[in-house]
């Protein structure tokens, strides 16, 4: 068994790195690291249906958003307090997520892709038009900070604790989903739906729950960036963040779960690098300039590294034992 | 203007649109059925065509050299990127590929922004401003080119694909690959040619609909995304692809005229959706099971 | 043994009963009322040329298509028309001509995949790990494992599936269909590409399934094969059954061996 010793060891490596790190570092670094966590776990949910399941579905920033929205909207007007629109918004991601999922995946590949990105961009044109109710293109403002009864989250390391612990809940929650009877039924039907639903398995059922359940963790997590920031617009939840997201799944690699956390981890920091040294070279920064570089980054890394960073380290601490990736056809 | 007027002046924008989707959406299918490769970058070629040509026009060029070259670098554009991103891909599937040129579009899109800034440009109209009346409703010169673009467009690739033996080859690449390839046609100087094309022709609709729409670094997706939606609908081929972009550009024209002008872009990715989902749906019943 | 009946031994519980099955694709006629029953016990095998609807047989009966017509009753209840899992569910199991294993997963893992209508954790009970869900997925592994030493895979259990070859993927493919304990288990031309030493190994395993309470049904192209294995034979022929009957009448009929146009029987 010495490979969930292993496994439990690097956990407790984990946890306590991201524990220790507030206590050493600055409010620059730990603000970085709170989006590392925030974005960090909606790139593992994302990885995990288009890599592992084999669901392509492009609307997980649509999930962040709506979560953002609906607790921070409730919030802003004093209808819930954060931590109950939290729930609220989840849920109402799991309710909508249940709806169109239910028509749309039974697509096929890149015909889902393309009908969630229809999806995204349609959600992000809505909320801005919709003025009255979501503050239009500027957004929503003046939200209120994260607060358990009496305690308000007020400062970054309160946030960074608040998100690095969202974020393991659900790394946790999926990596034992993933390691169990039901991970390997999804595993199994993104190989050969035939297959798996002649051994019992409910494929489009299971393709929905691993859905809802993606959806709804991109949706908590959604709310706590909007108490983080303390405001929400509807640009933060489009294109630029696919794209973003994508870009950490592939340069992790999302064949495994922690890989898209450390695609998180080195687009991030790779982002901060490129701002401080041709910040001032370059005429302007903004994520489309970020883009170049991370658009770049993926053709290099899908040509010559197509399991990403985690897949390279998986070959060479595991030695090409373990069972990753598919075998070409 | 009277309500027929309007009607007219609405018709004329949504048709006009709608021809600009069908050639856009006619480099999709291109590129799709011959290599398989869903080109996300379609859109961005649609933009450069306008930009570029905006550009060597600014830099002191003529209306008619710029055009020409600005062509000619997309071509070259649409080369590079066949080279070097989509040839070396050694685990070629769908997504990889969806995703490279999804990269890409990023890619151009913000070097575009970067050497250009994030100003909306314009260049002349062809033939000059005069104005066309028709039953009380305006329209440009430039409309006409338009809609000759796409006529000659579906005109000359039809031809082309039917009458030529390179065309024949090219159609039967899409049916077969490896039979093709079998055939002794060069699979790769197809998929290299395809995207050449496509590229070229993306870019010339650019460059028609600049005096009319205006160019900037963001306009691609939102335009390549309905030439995409028109492919899908119309099914690939060039006349269903045709079809559909006309009629999404109509109802586009009567949305933006009579209900409001910022939804008409969420009123294409909705049709697209819907139709996947009716699509599925009477697939599923009977034949969902059958289409192993 | 009744000669040239409809049933190879009405003594014996019927198992699956099949009666006037169809199915087109678009205007081909893969299968057109196809009638027989599987008694408990037997091994009866399914033959027929290529194209003759034997792989569409399985299909149908086992859940990935719909049937245009007739019936089709297991064990007294009728399944025409359910979706795969559950076909599943209720005990036929199957194999794959192309095998369809998962690529992603171990060999262990995939027949713990067929061991899954023997679990019970849903997602919640999973992510978070409950006791109940340790212990049911210590039961699976288990019963895998026995599964993969029927079919004498044990020591490959680790292995990406890409390792190994036909022969042994083959047997991974059916260690996996007996993983959800079925009571039929319909094998899509198993002894297909495997050299003569392998079709021996299967031959033994099939007779020691069937000792475990199983019944086998066998659709194939490999005449000694079958001839060996079975007592009872199918034959189709452009999707209608043109024959029935132990080996040695199947073997004389004019209208197999037509069928066949000179291959060797």
């Amino acid at each position: 068994m010495s490979g969930t010793w292993r496994t439990k060891f690097l956990w407790i490596i984990l946890v306590g790195f991201i524990f220790a790190i507030p206590l050493v570092a600055g409010s620059y670094v730990i603000s970085v690291m709170c989006f590392i966590a925030m974005f960090g776990g909606l790139a593992v949910g994302m990885g995990l249906l288009l890599e592992q399941a084999g669901i392509f579905s492009l609307a997980h920033p649509t999930w962040f958003g709506l979560g953002a929205y609906v607790s921070g909207g409730l919030a802003v007007r004093g209808i819930a307090p954060p931590w109950l629109g939290s729930i609220i918004g989840a849920v109402f991601v799991g309710l909508v997520s249940y709806v169109i999922g239910a028509p749309l995946l039974r697509l096929k590949g890149y015909y889902l892709a393309c009908a969630t990105f229809g999806l995204l961009i349609i959600v992000e044109i809505s909320l801005a038009q919709l003025g009255s109710l979501t503050g239009g293109h500027e957004g929503l403002m003046g939200i209120p900070p994260f607060s358990v009864g009496n305690f308000v989250l007020e400062t970054d390391r309160h946030y960074y604790y608040l998100s690095w612990a969202l974020c393991l809940a659900c790394l946790w929650f999926l990596y034992n989903l993933m390691g169990s009877r039901m991970g390997r039924a999804v595993k199994s039907f993104s190989d050969s739906e035939v297959a798996a639903s002649s051994m019992g398995v409910n494929v489009p059922r299971l393709k929905l729950k691993v859905f809802i359940l993606t959806a709804m963790m991109a949706s908590l997590i959604g709310s706590v960036y909007t108490f983080y920031l303390r405001f929400t617009q509807p640009g933060i939840f489009g294109f630029p963040l696919l794209v973003e997201l994508v870009t950490m799944v592939i340069i992790g690699g999302g064949k495994t779960l922690y890989g898209p956390l450390l695609g998180a981890f080195v687009v991030m920091w790779l982002r901060e690098l490129i701002h401080m040294y041709l910040g001032g070279l370059l005429p302007r920064t903004s994520a489309e300039v970020d883009a170049i570089f991370f658009g770049l980054l993926i053709i290099v890394i899908l040509i010559f590294m197509p399991g990403g960073l985690a897949g390279w380290i998986d070959r060479f601490v595991y030695g090409g034992r373990r069972v990753r990736g598919r075998p070409q056809s | 203007m009277s309500f027929f007027s309007q009607v007219v002046q609405y018709t004329l924008s949504g048709l006009t649109a709608g021809s600009i989707y069908a050639v856009i959406g006619i480099c999709w299918s291109l590129v799709y059925l011959i290599t398989k490769v869903l080109n996300f970058t379609t859109g961005e070629f649609v933009m450069l065509g306008g930009m570029l040509t905006w550009g060597f026009h600014s830099a002191g060029f003529g209306l008619l050299p710029s055009l020409l070259l600005a062509v000619a670098c997309a071509i070259l554009i649409a080369i590079i990127l066949e080279r070097v991103a989509i040839r070396p891909v050694r685990y070629p599937s769908e997504m990889t590929y969806m995703m490279i040129t999804v990269a890409a579009a990023s890619v151009i899109k913000g070097v575009v922004l970067l050497v250009w800034g994030s100003e909306t440009r314009t260049i002349e109209p062809f033939f000059g401003t005069e104005v066309i009346h028709l039953f009380g409703a305006t329209m440009t010169s430039q409309v006409l080119c338009v809609f000759g673009l796409l006529v000659i467009v579906t005109v000359g690739l039809s031809l082309f694909l039917n009458r030529t033996l390179f065309g024949k080859a090219l159609r039967a690449s899409s049916i077969n690959l490896t039979g093709a390839s079998l055939m002794g046609i060069n699979i790769s100087r197809f998929r290299l040619l395809c995207f050449g094309l496509a590229g070229s022709l993306a870019g010339i609709t650019g460059i028609v609909i600049t005096p009319i729409t205006f160019t900037g670094y963001s306009i691609g997706m939102l335009t390549g995304l309905k030439g995409l939606v028109a492919a899908i609908v119309g099914g690939w081929t060039m006349t269903g692809t045709t079809a559909a972009a006309l009629i999404l550009g109509l109802l586009e024209g009567i949305c933006a005229g009579f209900v409001s002008a910022g939804l008409k872009d969420v009123l294409a990715l909705l049709v697209m959706i819907l139709f996947l989902i009716v699509r599925t749906m009477k697939f599923a019943s009977r034949l969902g099971r059958d289409a192993r | 043994m009744e000669g040239g009946g409809s049933v190879a031994d009405p003594r014996a519980d019927v198992l699956l009963d099949v009666h006037g099955l169809s199915k087109h694709f678009g205007g081909i006629r893969a299968m057109s009322g196809v009638t027989f029953s599987i008694p408990k016990g037997s091994i009866i095998s399914m033959i027929g040329p290529n194209g003759a609807g034997k792989s569409t047989f399985i299909n149908v009966v086992s859940g990935i298509h719909l049937p245009d017509g007739g019936e089709v009753r297991f064990q007294g209840e009728d399944i025409a028309g359910l979706p795969a899992h559950a076909v599943a569910a209720r005990g036929i199991g199957r194999t794959f001509q192309l095998e369809e294993l998962f690529g992603s997963l171990s060999v262990l893992e995939n027949v713990m995949v067929g061991c899954y209508t023997r679990g019970r954790s849903g997602m919640l009970v999973c992510g978070f790990s409950l006791p109940f869900t340790v212990r049911e997925e210590k039961r699976i592994r288990d019963e895998a494992m026995e599964c993969l030493a029927m079919v004498g895979l044990e020591a490959r259990a680790h292995d990406p599936i890409s390792r190994l070859p036909l022969g042994e993927r083959k047997l991974v493919g059916i260690a996996r269909a007996l993983g959800m304990k079925p009571r039929l288990l319909m094998l899509d031309e198993p002894a297909g590409g495997l050299a003569a030493h392998e079709v021996e190994k299967l031959i033994r395993l099939i007779h020691l399934l069937v000792e475990r309470g199983l019944t086998p049904f066998i659709v194939e192209h490999n005449m000694p094969f079958v001839m060996s294995l079975s007592r009872w034979i199918i034959v189709l022929d452009e999707g209608r059954k043109i024959a029935e009957g132990s080996p040695e009448e199947v073997r004389t009929n004019e209208d197999v061996i037509k069928a066949y146009l000179g291959e060797e029987i």
